[in-house]
């Protein structure tokens, strides 16, 4: 290490400084990873429901036809359909295994009239008319439905991109508190070192020569701490990866708490953030301070 | 070199320290500042280490009119100027080496470059087997004298000295008169603060005396 970069001694209780800014970095990798999994999450179920529609046909009640009856009229308008590559009817049983986590299944489930699911694929990049085919569905097969899944879409869209911007607000709120705390340590440092900074300032340092020399300081600091801090956040996601693998549900039906090699290759990015956050706080700090000296 | 004209300093509201000092220092002087304790000595030097700014007059260093310098060239003027500070204000973290190459390094000059001539200055001050001590485990004598070091290691235009032989014996205060002398023959204007009157009369050099805020020339080089 060269002359410049130890002209300011380490600062008696930088220890307690490098804490904050660990647990800031802490705080701020599981916020990055959580609106990385949450635009995965959010990507999987559009791209998983987009591209396809479901026909539910729910036992007769509107027409003397049967159910299979209807089924078999549903099918063949949407086999007849340009644009529906493939249609197929879902299987009593998968359908029961849909329903099990809302409804269980004891042998009540099996005496309810449960609807058929027919699933149907469309062509990539063909033209769909929904309307049109929901008339000649409920022509053909007056108890079926027809969901494009616009509406449940467009809430899992407004969820994601909620979670999403969440993670990024309190990520901008947690790098406003490093950049205060950083600021706030660099301008006790600046004190408690006034004499040195005079000293330079008395021997002719350029302003910026004694910022240097703080920055540094404060930029080596934040990166440790941060790094710390990020490589905590991953080590949570690896054991929550590894819960994944053994079985392990966190919560039903929301995403598991996991993420890839290039997501936690994102959180790198954190102790980047916290040591710039610090150069250019203790930076500006010290060219303030020294502003007003003569 | 250093020019003074009708320079008075307060600090805030309190009363005037310097009234209407007024000298000349000549480039290659050699010049005493005596003087009781709080007639306003240390005051008279911060202003010509561009410490602070006087409240009214006009300075003139190195043929720059002070209040006309922008404050970006500020730094410039200062490493023209090497000061040796009564209370040493050396970095206790640094060792003496690191302490006397800090002008040095500040002018953007790199290790490889001065290294022998901080070397070869610190054994001139009977420091050279000293190089790694941090200041905390040397005498105020050796202190004093790496302080010294620092102050002339860059060969600045103008040396200022606050007390520089007030924690060494007479011997070395004589052998740094001497450094004084060197620096001086090589074209440093010199003005030394001091109590010494043993200094003063070994150096037969200009004798200026503050009293009461007012400098009173007492005697030329040549008397």
């Amino acid at each position: 290490m060269n002359l410049n970069t130890r002209i300011m001694p380490r600062d008696r209780g930088a220890g307690s400084l490098d804490v904050v800014i660990a647990v800031m970095a802490f705080l701020a990798a599981l916020a990055l990873g959580a609106s990385l999994i949450a635009e995965r999450a959010a990507t999987t179920w559009r791209t998983g429901l987009a591209g396809r529609i479901t026909v539910q046909v729910s036992p007769p009640e509107k027409s003397h036809a049967s159910l299979d009856q209807q089924i078999e009229a549903a099918l063949s308008v949407l086999r007849k359909t340009p644009g529906i590559a493939h249609a197929s009817l879902v299987s009593e049983e998968d359908t029961l295994m849909l329903i099990k986590p809302w409804l269980g299944s004891d042998a009540l489930v099996a005496d309810l009239p449960i609807p058929r699911l027919i699933d149907a694929e469309i062509t990539p990049g063909a033209s769909l008319d929904v309307m049109s085919l929901r008339g000649r569905l409920k022509t053909a097969a007056p108890d079926s439905f027809l969901d494009d899944h616009t509406r449940w879409l467009s809430r899992l869209r407004s969820l994601a991109e909620g979670i999403t911007w969440s993670a990024y607000g309190i990520l901008a709120l947690i790098a406003l508190a490093t950049a205060a705390t950083v600021s706030f340590a660099t301008r006790a440092g600046l004190h408690a070192h006034r004499e040195i900074v005079e000293l330079l300032h008395q021997i002719g340092a350029h302003s910026g020569f004694i910022a240097h020399a703080f920055e540094w300081h404060y930029f080596v600091a934040a990166f440790i701490a941060g790094a710390i801090g990020a490589g905590l956040a991953a080590l949570l996601y690896v054991a929550g990866t590894g819960a994944e693998l053994a079985g392990f549900e966190a919560v039903p039906f929301l995403p598991p708490i996991t993420l890839h090699l290039s997501e936690l290759a994102w959180l790198l990015t954190v102790p980047v953030a916290a040591s710039w956050i610090a150069l250019l706080t203790a930076r500006l700090s010290v060219l303030g301070a020294l502003s007003r000296v003569y | 070199m250093v020019r003074f004209e009708n320079i008075g300093m307060r600090y805030g509201p309190g009363p005037e320290i310097l009234r209407d000092v007024t000298f000349t220092l000549d480039p290659g002087s050699f010049t005493f500042l005596t003087g009781p304790s709080g007639a306003g000595k240390s005051t008279l030097l911060k202003l010509m280490y561009l410490a602070e700014a006087p409240s009214r007059g006009l300075i003139s260093l190195f043929g720059s009119n002070l209040s006309r310098v922008p404050r970006a060239q500020l730094p410039a003027l200062r490493r023209r100027i090497g000061v040796v500070f009564q209370d040493f204000r050396l970095l206790d973290h640094l060792s003496a080496f690191d302490n006397v190459a800090l002008p040095l390094r500040i002018a953007g000059r790199e290790a490889t470059n001065y290294q022998r001539d901080v070397e070869e200055l610190l054994s001139w001050v009977g420091l050279g087997n000293r190089l790694s001590a941090r200041p905390t485990t040397l005498s105020g004598g050796e202190q004093q004298r790496i302080a010294i070091a620092r102050a002339v290691v860059a060969r600045p235009d103008l040396l200022l000295a606050d007390e520089p032989t007030g924690n060494v014996d007479p011997d070395m205060g004589q052998r740094l008169i001497r450094l004084f002398e060197e620096l001086n023959k090589l074209g440093t204007t010199v003005l030394i603060a001091t109590h010494d009157r043993s200094l003063i009369e070994s150096a037969r050099a200009r004798e200026m005396r503050l009293v009461e805020g007012r400098v009173i020339e007492l005697r030329s080089p040549i008397s």
